[in-house]
């Protein structure tokens, strides 16, 4: 990837001789998946990012949009699959023009995959993409290193298995899109309540044969926070203060200027 | 186990540098001086690997030297200290880097006010009224936050001096044969009798 | 020795309000276990926005010297200051640059949309992934018992004066929490028209 600056690599290795343990990035312990249907595809994604055993965010958003009819779901290092997404999306958005056609998943699939494998697994990113184009829906799995899987119904992340159990028993060939739907959101539900990585709410995204995608941000909200009964607010003057200062945002300098001064005032031969 | 220690008072910062210069368990020489002269109102202090200290601060003398000579003035110790962190923190991001600390006393001719910074090999750089690399700090912060006051005169300011050398001698586990006091102020840099 | 993040120590949040946003900090600044600086401030203001920056010193120091060379090319090209939104991808961006070996440090910013008026936090992970908030965000060596201050004494659509008192006391009672925070804050409270600064008494153990 151009613009990649690796400078501050060998500083950190002399920092890992010294002692110094290296930080954690926050990654998407995550449930995702996608099935399809009879004429179109579904994915799914909680909502809970991870930084070690800390809840980083309880409503991220893990559904990328690579192209309009071609989304992807991330897991692994957030934010490898955030970038990696934006960039092949750029990438592939200008091969559309180029070419002046629709962009293909297999296409988007391939771009990814040579790009991570380049990474050699460095770039943490675990995606299952999904769309629909001229050539009908498809869906498709890639794995950081490179590697990629064809299916009807895919998981990934740590509540993968969870999530692959609910899709190996309710799985058939004639889904409707309610009924995938539904499906999906049944396995992102096993990753929420039986993976301690995914947690909070389920998004999910239909795309259908020649219509637009269609994005449900926060389908199931099945973990919203019960009101609090008492509030917390304190009484103003509670905390001590030693100085206070303002500054105003807003500085409004008027000034008339007429046209025939400023147009009199144009030097052209300073 | 080097002792560099510096104080700002109201007209100028004192720094004072330990005399030993050690090698593994001998003490090579006692009238060392790990400070370098960076212009006419500024002076740093080093401690660090042996080798890189030096290296650093002729380093650092020289091209203050070479911008004063280019430029027809000397940077203010604020800038000063900000290109010295700047040579280390990119210093940090090489293959072999620089592992000196230092501290920079400097008088600021324009604003009439001393100055004293602390910067680390990792590129920390802070302005502070009292400050120390090493141990010295462990055994001198106390002593320091109890008697500081920032309207000091340069005798006052060399008495609490005398009162944190009093402590390194008594407590630290090596005699570092005294320090050697150098002023910054308004007239430059002069070594005082210590 | 252990992680770069907590050798100098020092924690910030970013609070949401009603027409309104908070930012603080504390000023600690140390070594290890050595306190070596109580003025070490860890929020910058670039332009109507607010960056506020922890983790290992001299990372902290580079950035916000990098964050300020971008946001004064960045207006000298726009004639405008830079908005919330868009420094929240700059500063994602400068990050994931150095992806293979990054700064480290737990940028939080906050601000209000000159042009929409919307109050705006963000924060992110040392390698640039955003998070976007509607709440709170916390960052630095007290980030556990922020966040457990934050999420019992949050509650939206404070008022500036309560969001004050709110933010305040999370920051304090967290920081208090946390050998490698403290020695002083301060709190900025932002609204459309006003910024206003305030240096808050605290421990000094």
């Amino acid at each position: 990837m151009p613009g990649l600056a690796f400078d501050n690599y060998q500083r950190n290795n002399y920092l890992t001789t010294k002692g110094y343990g290296s930080p954690t990035a926050t990654s998407t312990g995550t449930t995702i998946v996608g099935c399809k249907f009879n004429g179109g595809v579904v994915i799914a994604a909680d909502t809970r990012a991870t930084s070690g055993d800390i809840v980083a965010d309880k409503n991220c958003e893990k559904l990328h949009r690579l192209a309009p009819q071609i989304w992807c779901a991330g897991a692994g290092t957030a934010a490898d699959t955030e970038m990696v997404t934006q960039l092949i999306g750029s990438n592939l958005e200008l091969h559309s023009l180029h070419l002046n056609r629709k962009p293909r998943v297999v296409t988007a699939m391939t771009m990814l995959k040579q790009h991570l494998y380049k990474y050699q697994g460095h770039i943490g990113a675990y995606l299952i993409v999904a769309g629909t184009d001229p050539t009908g829906a498809h869906l498709f799995s890639i794995h950081a290193h490179g590697s990629t899987d064809v299916g009807q119904y895919q998981s990934l992340g740590s509540g993968s298995l969870a999530a692959m159990a609910v899709l190996e028993s309710e799985w058939n060939e004639k889904l409707t899109k309610e009924e995938a739907m539904k499906l999906c959101s049944d396995a992102i539900e096993a990753g929420i309540w039986n993976d301690l990585g995914s947690g909070s709410n389920v998004d999910l995204c239909v795309m259908e044969v020649g219509q637009d995608a269609v994005l449900y941000r926060n389908y199931l909200t099945p973990n919203v926070r019960e009101a609090k009964t008492r509030s917390y607010k304190f009484g103003r003057g509670t905390t001590a203060v030693l100085r206070e200062s303002i500054y105003s945002l807003v500085e409004v300098q008027e000034e008339i200027v007429s046209f025939k001064s400023a147009a009199e005032a144009i030097e052209v031969d300073a | 186990m080097d002792i560099i220690l510096g104080i700002r008072v109201q007209d100028c910062t004192i720094i004072a540098t330990s005399k030993a210069f050690t090698r593994g368990i001998s003490i090579l020489n006692s009238t060392d001086d790990k400070t370098r002269q960076l212009g006419e109102h500024s002076l740093m202090a080093f401690t660090g690997e042996s080798g890189d200290t030096v290296q650093f601060a002729e380093y650092i003398q020289a091209n203050m030297q070479l911008h004063a000579m280019r430029e027809s003035y000397e940077l203010s110790p604020k800038a000063t200290a900000s290109f010295v962190r700047n040579q280390l923190a990119s210093s940090l991001r090489s293959r072999k880097p620089y592992q000196v600390n230092v501290l920079i006393a400097g008088f600021d001719t324009k604003t009439e006010k001393p100055s004293l910074n602390w910067l680390d090999y990792l590129g920390t750089n802070v302005e502070l009224p009292y400050c120390a690399h090493g141990y010295a700090a462990f055994y001198t912060s106390s002593l320091l936050d109890r008697h500081y006051r920032a309207d000091m005169t340069q005798q006052e300011g060399l008495d609490l001096l005398q009162l944190c050398v009093k402590e390194l001698q008594l407590r630290m586990p090596m005699d570092f044969k005294g320090v050697l006091v150098k002023v910054v102020s308004n007239e430059g840099v002069k070594i005082v009798d210590f | 020795m252990s992680d770069p993040n907590s050798i100098n120590g020092g924690s910030a949040v970013a609070m949401v309000g009603k027409d309104c946003v908070a930012i603080a900090c504390d000023l600690r600044l140390g070594n290890q276990s050595l306190g070596l600086a109580n003025n070490f401030e860890k929020v910058f203001q670039l332009g109507h926005t607010f960056l506020g920056l922890t983790g290992l010193a001299s990372d902290v120091t580079t950035l916000s010297e990098t964050f300020r060379l971008k946001t004064n090319l960045y207006k000298m090209r726009e004639e405008r200051t830079i908005e919330p939104e868009t420094f929240a991808n700059l500063v994602s961006s400068t990050l994931y640059e150095k992806r293979f070996g990054p700064y480290f440090v737990g940028p939080i910013v906050a601000g209000i949309n000159s042009q929409t008026k919307k109050p705006f936090i963000c924060g992110f992970d040392l390698i640039g992934c955003i998070d976007f908030a509607k709440d709170f965000i916390v960052s630095g060596t007290a980030s556990d018992q922020l966040y457990g201050m934050c999420e019992a004494l949050y509650e939206p659509n404070l008022e500036p004066e309560d969001l004050f008192e709110t933010i305040s006391q999370a920051l304090l009672n967290a920081v208090d929490r946390d050998a490698l925070s403290g020695w002083g804050a301060v709190v900025y409270i932002v609204t459309k028209d006003q910024v206003v600064r305030k240096v808050l008494r605290t421990r000094q153990d």
